[in-house]
């Protein structure tokens, strides 16, 4: 069945990344999702989004001070250890001060023969969309001498195309998981090997696993249905268990990550691509602040009505201030609407959220 | 040789300085109030001439916040954060001044309900977080003196983008406020600003003497108008007075440092607020602070001349401030330390790791690392929280701070 090989390719991504290394790709690494795939893929380089790994502490090795958060910590450390060096470069979106800063020491460190930290306004209006699609052409030309293929609008544009086909199967896929009888486990490796894969692979096998003939949809039991909303995957993937353990089950997820990349399509409604861009981008990807806390509380009520969550839980990484103040507000809404949440704060380490189990196991209770 | 000030002209400048302490402005801040002057909740950072240019009054959150941290009264709005689930990992100031906003009131007493919200884009991602939820919670019009995060803030592009951004601020103001814009009040306001920015240059220069006559505990609270209160003609005055106090220090040779100035170091980052008297151990010790990033680097006016243009205001606000430290790279920032250790003939670094301040507090050790290959000083670094004391022995950053001074003590020998 195709549902492992999303699974296979991100526990593999590292050894898959090598091997179209050796073929001749280019491959650019985002940290994070705030920045542009369309345009390094434009350029005929191969976007793969900086992901945490638990496999070994990575974070161990990074150097940065300890109030940092671990997401950070533990990509710095994969740098370090040579697990990225596979990489042509290296392009930064700013999300956070900790992911912005952190690109200082890493050009400070020649970490990658190309680092580029865009420029990304916080507003979306004429001036700001002309900046950053200026900044856009601008390092769609820098790419191009990697690579030496020109990212030209036309090239742009098909890129987008493409991404936007594969954001669509990607919320085709949200909708119909549970009628596929696919657990919330499968799936969140099916949404994270988005970030990694090439696009073209992945809209590959997302058409092959939607047009599956798949067994029929077991009778659910009544279970507790939550809904969950959390950025680093090894600890959603933790929390799916805890949930399934106390006799929940996990209608949904929201992973700040993937719901970055698959948002809105990129509207492809002006002459200049870059502009397409730049409107695809500014304040439509959900980063907190950046993007209206209203709308993004919206969106998840719509999508617990969607899943009939009857809950929600805020997974946070500690020393995320960026996500601690959006779950923060965002518990204002759900409040406000009656929605019960929980909100939970940890470290990613094995073991880290079983110290909160019982916290978890009693908000399960409360949904019965 | 110049004369010593008198005692009357001391009282005098004395009395210039008490316009803008932290009480003053306070009850500047009702009176305005009163007077139906809008009320602006403004991030640090954004251009404030252009507010006093038209009458609106900045208040400032992260200055209350250190404020109610300096004086003891900051743990009711860290209480009121935590019941509303912002955990203890957000930035002191972010949860010390939401815990203002919604109390409404500060360490002084209740705070008037505000007209408008603007913040600065640039200085930390939270500027944009926390102003975007005070827009949302109290449903406030709210600007964002959008300045992006860049690794080269002295481009043409960006400075022309940000010069856009002021113009705005204008319009946004005139839009919401009864308050409206003239061309020569912000030339006006633009020359009060340089003034201050001048005599703090000229304060900051006066601690290249031996011994300093500055101490860093005194003007850690002496900066607070160089953030608020630019482009108000008290601020120059208040500037213009300091400096006269602190020249006629300086004639003294007198020095904040006990026993006379033994050691001469420079502190890196935000002041420990609810511990000043970290900085006071120190100048028990014979160490005196001559320079500071966040002094010399943070506040005044950042432009390649240093001085304001007021024929060009919006042009030279711009240039002053994308001139953003933390927007710099490593080795830029390690050049103004550099220039400063030799300048300022410097025998140690203090290093504040401070766990709110991620831009100032990541890279750090980086500049550390350049430091000591180009001039071999001891560094001591602190790690804390620069308004929330929780965590923070004060015994314990004694006790490192004893072993700093015998290392200093040591290489003199």
């Amino acid at each position: 069945m195709v549902i492992q090989e999303f699974r296979n390719a991100f526990e593999r991504r590292h050894d898959l990344c090598m091997s179209m290394k050796r073929e001749g790709k280019g491959i650019i690494g985002c940290f994070y999702g705030a920045v542009p795939k369309e345009v390094i893929h434009a350029a005929g380089l191969i976007p793969v989004q900086l992901l945490e790994d638990r496999t070994e502490r990575s974070e161990e090795h990074s150097g940065l001070l300890p109030f940092l958060c671990g997401m950070s910590k533990n990509v710095a450390g994969q740098i370090y250890q040579g697990k990225y060096s596979y990489l042509d470069g290296i392009v930064v979106g700013t999300v956070c001060d900790t992911n912005r800063h952190v690109f200082d020491i890493w050009v400070y460190r020649k970490v990658a023969p190309f680092l580029r930290l865009l420029r990304t306004p916080a507003k979306a209006d004429r001036e700001a969309l002309e900046f950053y699609a200026k900044d856009l052409r601008k390092l769609a030309s820098e790419l191009g001498r990697i690579s030496g293929v020109e990212a030209n609008g036309d090239r742009l544009r098909q890129s987008v195309e493409l991404f936007n086909e594969n954001r669509a199967l990607v919320e085709e896929f949200q909708s119909r998981r549970e009628s596929m009888g696919i657990n919330a486990r499968e799936g969140i490796f099916v949404v994270a090997s988005s970030l990694i894969l090439p696009v073209e692979r992945h809209t590959q096998l997302l058409r092959t696993l939607l047009s599956e003939e798949r067994p029929p949809e077991a009778p659910q039991e009544d279970k507790p249905r939550v809904y969950i909303s959390a950025l680093n995957f090894n600890m959603a993937l933790d929390l799916v268990s805890l949930v399934e353990r106390y006799g929940g089950e996990v209608a949904g997820f929201d992973l700040h990550q993937s719901a970055r990349y698959a948002c809105d399509p990129i509207p492809l409604d002006d002459e200049d691509p870059f502009l397409c861009v730049a409107k695809g981008y500014l304040r439509r990807v959900p980063i907190p602040g950046v993007y209206e806390f209203e709308k993004r509380a919206e969106a998840l009520k719509r999508e617990l009505e969607r899943t009939e969550a009857r809950g929600i839980i805020f997974l946070s990484q500690l020393y995320c201030d960026a996500y601690a103040m959006e779950h923060a507000i965002l518990m204002e809404k759900m409040n406000r609407w009656g929605i019960p949440y929980l909100k939970l704060e940890a470290e990613d380490s094995p073991g880290s959220l079983e110290q909160l189990n019982v916290r978890v196991q009693s908000f399960i209770e409360s949904l019965s | 040789m110049e004369e010593q000030l008198s005692e009357a002209r001391i009282l005098e400048l004395k009395g210039v300085l008490k316009r803008l302490t932290a009480g003053a402005s306070y009850r500047r801040m009702l009176a305005a109030h009163e007077q139906g002057r809008p009320i602006c909740v403004a991030s640090a950072a954004i251009p404030v001439e252009v507010l006093y240019a038209m009458d609106v009054y900045p208040v400032f959150p992260e200055s209350l916040a250190a404020i109610a941290a300096g004086i003891g009264k900051a743990e009711e709005f860290f209480e009121e954060a935590k019941r509303r689930g912002f955990s203890p990992s957000i930035c002191s100031y972010t949860r010390c001044g939401l815990g203002i906003s919604w109390c409404q009131k500060s360490a002084f007493g209740p705070i008037p309900e505000p007209d408008i919200f603007i913040t600065d884009v640039s200085v930390c991602c939270l500027h944009v977080t926390w102003w975007a939820y005070l827009e949302d919670h109290f449903q406030k019009p709210t600007y964002y003196m959008d300045m992006p995060a860049t690794d080269d803030p002295w481009d043409p592009d960006y400075v022309a983008y940000y010069e856009a951004q002021i113009k705005g601020m204008v319009e946004f103001v005139e839009e919401n406020t009864s308050a409206k814009f003239e061309l020569e009040r912000l030339k006006q306001a633009l020359h009060y600003s340089d003034q201050a920015g001048l005599y703090w240059k000229r304060i900051l220069e006066l601690r290249k003497k031996r011994p300093s006559p500055v101490s860093f505990r005194s003007v850690a609270g002496e900066i607070l108008p160089l953030v608020t209160a630019l482009g108000d003609k008290d601020c120059a005055d208040f500037y213009q007075a300091l400096y006269e106090i602190y020249r006629d220090q300086a004639r003294q040779g007198s020095c904040p440092a006990k026993g006379g100035e033994k050691y001469r170091l420079i502190w890196n980052g935000i002041p420990i607020w609810h511990h000043l008297q970290v900085i006071t151990y120190f100048e028990e010790k014979g160490a005196n602070f001559v320079w500071e990033p966040y002094t010399a680097l943070s506040w005044g006016n950042k432009t390649p001349s240093g001085r304001l243009d007021p024929e060009e205001p919006f042009r030279s606000l711009a240039i002053k401030y994308t001139n953003v430290l933390t927007n710099m790279p490593l080795e830029k920032r390690f050049r103004y330390f550099d220039e400063a250790i030799k300048e300022y003939q410097v025998d140690g670094l203090v290093m504040f790791s401070n766990r709110s301040c991620r831009p100032q507090s990541i890279g750090q050790d980086e500049v550390v690392e350049l430091v000591r290959e180009a001039h071999d000083l001891p560094v001591l670094i602190f790690e804390g929280d620069q308004a929330d004391p929780e965590g923070f022995n004060m015994a314990e950053a004694k006790n490192r701070i004893d072993g700093f001074i015998e290392i200093l003590e040591a290489r003199r020998r």
